[in-house]
């Protein structure tokens, strides 16, 4: 078919990408190529597939005696000792996290104290809870104690920078409408900032529990109580019903926790 | 030629879209669907090409009976049958040409597709397509950069671009303002005309469809209260339509 | 009257125990004020801490009696043993390296999930239903769990974190990724369904260019959250920087511990900020 030279003349003009695309993709063969270089597959440990076919049927099967007890290594005790490390973990980290957050806030603290905290917060943000709980226990000792420490401290790095959006983001004309009321500094923040505030403080610590509830699964890996640590006693002693149980109790938890969460911030976020 | 006979269409829920519609278009008409909102035009329009199914009676396109098709044999019906939508219904990140080039997807294969290639001459027939609604400067422009009207001709362009003998158009006016909607429905004229192209517009602006089209098909509660040239309309059959109010015998067909 | 017993009915269980008080106003009108529900979450609230308090043992005097130990910790770890620097560089990069192979494994699996799990997409409700399930049972698993399990099934080395990671990654993006194909404007896929494509040629050409930014922003963030979690996965034997973690720990070699975490606090800082750069950019 012919077509009008407008229209090849369009055509010649189109933009050409092509170098764009070759060279991402260029960039993330070589990232690719390197990061396999040392990551080598050395077949199944010897009994790879047991394992596997040890948790499969242990979550089909899981031991039903676990789920049912109310002994301290039970699975309902330990997934209380989980949740209550959480509620705990979180409420003292969302309570540090609101001085903490106004001193790293530039709008209201001098540059140099601000930047301070913003270090601190970043410190905290960065290095994985694990590590927390692993310096903490040498002060705490081992338990459920060190695991309130270390979330309440990992906690303040998110909560801190979520408030400090919320402080940002402060709608200030309302508290010029107060002024003009004749309202007192004291009513100004009781009627003019905490209303702002207090939805969105408790939807970020409500939030932050739905992650702790999930973080505090793995602190008991490295001894700072919950479920995690018995967890990953019965996946080393190939146990694999006792593993199943606790399995798809932590999935049970978390699922019903998530589908509150989420529930509950919709609620906050529509004013309710 | 499109042909309805007795065809009804039930929602699930129980609501009643089409009552007993008999309806007759020759291949090249220009055809207005008029009435109140939920009164059954969308229904009418997207039985045609099988976007919604029918309940009862007999929908035939070209001595296809649509409601016996599915498939690979539904998908190469629907090739030759084009729809525009009112929200224009585009990849608004994609440029205008990579929209237009979206209507030849069909015809092409898995690797294709998948790695977005399409040939010179794909391009240059998507251009021409782009050409043929006036908007070929704004080819390698993001289509959320264009305005209402050029988007609707993008969508248009899309259509047009799949080589279509019949063109179903949903309300694809009400989201312009009245000065644009007047040049989409120009071209929409224009395409009728020179390509002969069967066009069916559910439209809610009684004066454009008036203005444009040479028949009017007006529909309530489901049920066609008129059928006629445009020239024929009344204010008498315009309150039948939207007020209810009995109108015997309207124009007739 | 039946129009007041449905309104009742309707009621949430909370105005039905606690009726809501009636108040007049000047003018004769009457409204039902509900009774504020702030008591009872605060009963709860108050009853929930007491239960955490006694049950994990939470006693502040214990950090007030150690704080020397940890003064004596933290001292030591912000005085980084600069010799052990050599040693941390190789687990980085190793880290590093699972991250990567990790994300985009996990990312590449992540995108055909996460379409078939799209309630607008996928029509069938018990399909739907079972994917949902089955993510859901991968997603909820802690990092480290799956790390361990790997280990047992692959052996100790990196390639057992690369698994866990790819895991990890696929649970987070295919989560984030269906729900925003669930948010993405139809319109299109429609128009190239009634053109007569099919799922796949309509998904791919009008549904895919409008979430790639999102998937690929998904795809960044979760490489973010992955070199952190990848650092701690070699405490289970799944490579990385995790085993130097818990080996200076282990000897009380604080200072050493201060360098490892220097290192990772630096990687992982430039790491966030490229990927948050890159993530502008899509936007």
């Amino acid at each position: 078919m012919q077509y009008a030279d407008h229209i090849l003349e369009k055509y010649e003009s189109r933009p050409r990408k092509w170098w764009q695309y070759l060279l991402v993709a260029l960039i993330l063969a070589l990232l690719l190529s390197w990061s396999a270089s040392s990551i080598t597959f050395k077949g199944l440990a010897a009994k790879g597939a047991e394992v596997a076919k040890g948790i499969f049927w242990g979550l089909v099967k899981p031991d039903m005696s676990m789920l049912l007890t109310t002994a301290t290594d039970g699975v309902p005790y330990l997934l209380m000792e989980t949740v209550c490390i959480a509620i705990l973990g979180t409420v003292v980290g969302g309570i540090l996290a609101l001085p903490i957050s106004f001193l790293a806030s530039p709008k209201i603290m001098p540059r140099p104290v601000a930047f301070l905290f913003n270090a601190l917060i970043l410190l905290i943000r960065t290095l994985p809870s694990i590590v927390w709980a692993l310096i903490w226990i040498r002060v705490t000792g081992p338990g459920a104690f060190c695991g309130v420490i270390t979330q309440s401290i990992c906690s303040i790095g998110m909560i801190s920078k979520m408030y400090m959006t919320a402080i940002a983001d402060l709608d200030t004309s309302i508290l010029e409408s107060l002024d003009a009321s004749g309202c007192t500094a004291f009513q100004k923040v009781r009627y003019g900032i905490i209303p702002q505030l207090t939805p969105n403080i408790i939807s970020t610590v409500i939030y932050r529990f739905d992650i702790n509830i999930k973080d505090a699964t793995t602190l008991g890996i490295v001894g700072a109580g919950g479920i995690g640590a018995a967890l990953i006693q019965c996946i080393n002693s190939r146990r694999w019903t006792m593993v199943g149980s606790f399995i798809l109790a932590m999935i049970v938890l978390m699922l019903v926790i998530e589908f509150a969460s989420t529930r509950i911030r919709a609620k906050l976020a529509r004013g309710q | 030629m499109i042909e309805f006979k007795h065809v009804s269409k039930t929602y699930p829920n129980g609501v009643k879209g089409l009552k007993d519609v008999s309806l007759k278009f020759e291949q090249g008409e220009f055809v207005a669907i008029i009435g109140l909102s939920g009164a059954g035009k969308s229904t009418l329009i997207r039985t045609i090409n099988r976007m919604i199914d029918i309940t009862e009676g007999e929908l035939t396109v070209d001595g296809t009976d649509v409601m016996k098709l599915s498939g690979k044999a539904l998908r190469r019906f629907r090739r030759k049958i084009g729809m525009i939508f009112q929200s224009f219904n585009l990849v608004t990140r994609a440029t205008a040409l990579k929209n237009v080039l979206t209507s030849m997807v069909p015809d092409m294969g898995f690797v294709r597709v998948l790695l977005g290639l399409f040939t010179k001459e794909q391009k240059l027939s998507a251009l021409a397509a782009l050409d043929k609604v006036g908007i070929l400067d704004k080819a390698y422009i993001r289509c959320d950069q264009l305005s209402g009207g050029q988007q609707q001709r993008v969508a248009l362009a899309r259509t047009l671009n799949q080589n279509p003998s019949i063109i179903l158009a949903d309300e694809p006016v009400a989201a312009l303002d009245p000065v644009t909607a007047h040049q989409v429905m120009a071209d929409f004229k224009r395409i009728n005309e020179e390509m002969g192209i069967t066009i069916l517009i559910n439209i809610h602006h009684v004066d454009l469809a008036l203005g444009y089209a040479q028949r009017v098909v007006g529909i309530r509660a489901g049920e066609i209260v008129y059928d006629g040239p445009a020239s024929e309309v009344t204010q008498e059959v315009l309150d039948s339509i939207y007020n209810g109010s009995a109108v015997p015998q309207a124009g007739g067909n | 009257m039946k129009k007041n017993a449905s309104a009742a009915a309707r009621m949430p269980l909370f105005d039905r125990i606690f009726k809501p008080e009636t108040v007049t106003l000047p003018n004769g009108h009457t409204v039902l004020r509900p009774r504020s529900r702030t008591p009872l979450i605060a009963a709860i609230v108050i009853f929930a801490l007491a239960l955490s308090v006694k049950v994990t043992g939470f006693d502040l005097t214990l950090i007030v009696k150690r704080a020397s130990q940890l003064t004596k910790i933290l001292g030591q770890i912000f005085q980084p043993d600069a010799s052990f620097f050599d040693k941390v560089l190789p687990p980085l990069f190793d880290t590093i390296k699972m991250s990567i192979l990790g994300s985009v494994v996990g990312c590449l699996l992540a995108l055909p999930y996460a379409v078939a799990a799209s309630a607008n997409i996928n029509r069938s409700k018990p399909l739907l239903a079972a994917l949902r399930f089955l993510l859901n049972i991968v997603r909820t698993l802690p990092t480290l769990v799956i790390a361990s399990i790997c280990a047992l099934v692959f052996g100790l080395g990196t390639f057992a974190g690369t698994v866990a990671i790819v895991v990890f990654t696929f649970g987070v993006v295919t989560k984030m990724l269906y729900e925003s194909i669930e948010t993405v404007n139809m319109g299109a896929f429609e128009a190239l369904e009634s053109a007569g494509a099919n799922k796949f040629q309509a998904f791919w050409s009008a549904v895919f260019p409008q979430v790639l930014p999102t998937y690929l922003s998904h795809c960044l963030y979760s490489f973010e959250m992955n070199v952190r979690a990848a650092s701690i996965l070699g405490y289970v034997g799944a490579g990385g920087l995790g085993i130097l973690i818990d080996e200076r720990i282990g000897w009380r070699d604080y200072n050493g511990l201060g360098t490892v975490l220097l290192t990772l606090f630096v990687a992982v800082f430039v790491i966030e900020n490229l990927s948050q750069f890159l993530r502008s950019k899509l936007s």
